[in-house]
């Protein structure tokens, strides 16, 4: 889950009546590449930024840069919810956004380099309209002119 | 998340998600997903668990491998607290009535000082602006804004409206409070802080006066900032 049945009756009826868009297909472009010699973004819905960056408010649809070599020390977030455990990310920054670990993969050689930006965006967005019609394709520019090859994303 | 992930996949790069909640991805219909089977918080699953994240990882990679889509495809393993414990189901013990919280801050400073010292300079507590050396005269600040007096503190940007500022100087009360005492007592379970943090210090309680006198002013953007601050 959040497994609906685990959540409070009030976090369940969010999640139970939040207004998703829906679809009926999901846009495909195929993997044919090899990951070993692939180039990997991080991309968060945590509303995450670099300390004495612009915190994100609710609803915020634009996003902040986070460069790939920063540390875990370097990172926090904004995201506006008291609807979930925020121990977890005070303990360990890669529980959300696994930069350490993307580090890890390059070293074993599973993947093989790391984009030089990472993104994120505030999640819960009741509109995203923004988002799919600017800042999402601003992001997505940014991202080809590194010559990213897969975008990894992690909500919270 | 996958809203933005179809964002991605349709400007031409190829995407890989994590999916916390399985009705929703089904819906939006990311390209690739893997549905973890976590609460919210917790999308890698387990804190300072390097091995348990990779496997996370892995495990969406490997959807890389699907020929065609959408795919939504289950992780195996459970992780995660099952239950998340809000200001209104914790009772306040009689110490934390008593207890002032700017010399709880006092009295927790050595273990936050250690919790940044053991973590290599990690903290969530960052968001006011405000260094935690003054956090004493944050909490008289929120103190006196509980009350309904006129008060400000001068690293508030012009830009930020009071409300969402004392929202940022409550989350890093919360930071500060929580990360000294994992410091102080790692062993913890969460349903053990969040009990601990609400029940039994004076910071929990000026939290909800905070949040009791936003949503009192009947203010629609007080109001919605104090519920997003203790419920």
């Amino acid at each position: 889950m959040p497994r609906l049945d685990q959540l409070s009756e009030i976090m369940r009826q969010s999640v139970v009546y939040f207004p998703c868009l829906e679809n009926d297909t999901a846009p495909w472009v195929p993997w044919t590449k090899d990951l070993s010699t692939s180039k990997v973004a991080l991309v968060s819905s945590a509303g995450l930024h670099l300390r004495g960056d612009k915190p994100f408010r609710r609803g915020d649809p634009t996003y902040r840069v986070i460069p790939s070599d920063s540390s875990t020390a370097d990172v926090i977030d904004s995201h506006v919810s008291i609807n979930w455990d925020r121990t977890g990310i005070y303990r360990d920054l890669n529980l959300v956004f696994p930069m350490d670990r993307m580090r890890e993969l390059v070293d074993r050689k599973v993947i093989g380099s790391l984009s030089k930006d990472y993104y994120s965006f505030m999640g819960a967005q009741r509109d995203p309209r923004k988002i799919i019609e600017e800042t999402g394709p601003q992001a997505a520019e940014a991202l080809h002119a590194q010559d990213v090859d897969l975008v990894f994303l992690v909500p919270v | 998340m996958s809203v933005i992930a179809r964002v991605f996949e349709e400007a031409g790069l190829p995407t890989v998600s994590i999916a916390l909640i399985k009705e929703h991805a089904e819906k939006v219909k990311p390209s690739r997903a893997l549905f973890v089977p976590f609460p919210h918080g917790y999308p890698l699953g387990k804190p300072n668990d390097a091995e348990f994240q990779h496997r996370v990882i892995a495990n969406a990679l490997e959807l890389l491998q699907r020929p065609q889509g959408p795919v939504l495809e289950d992780f195996p393993e459970e992780a995660g607290p099952t239950e998340l414990i809000h200001a209104s189901a914790v009772t306040s013990t009689e110490e934390a009535i008593k207890k002032d919280a700017a010399n709880e801050v006092t009295a927790l400073r050595a273990f936050y000082e250690r919790w940044i010292e053991d973590g290599n300079g990690r903290t969530a507590v960052g968001l006011s602006g405000i260094p935690q050396r003054r956090f004493r005269g944050m909490i008289r600040f929120l103190q006196d804004f509980a009350k309904g007096e006129e008060t400000d503190m001068k690293e508030r940007p012009a830009d930020v409206p009071l409300p969402q500022y004392v929202r940022y100087c409550v989350d890093d009360l919360k930071a500060f409070f929580f990360e000294s005492r994992m410091a102080q007592r790692p062993q913890d379970s969460e349903p053990e802080l969040q009990t601990w943090f609400w029940g039994d210090t004076a910071g929990g309680r000026l939290v909800v006066a905070i949040a009791k006198y936003m949503v009192d002013t009947g203010d629609e953007t007080m109001a919605r900032v104090g519920n997003g601050i203790a419920q």
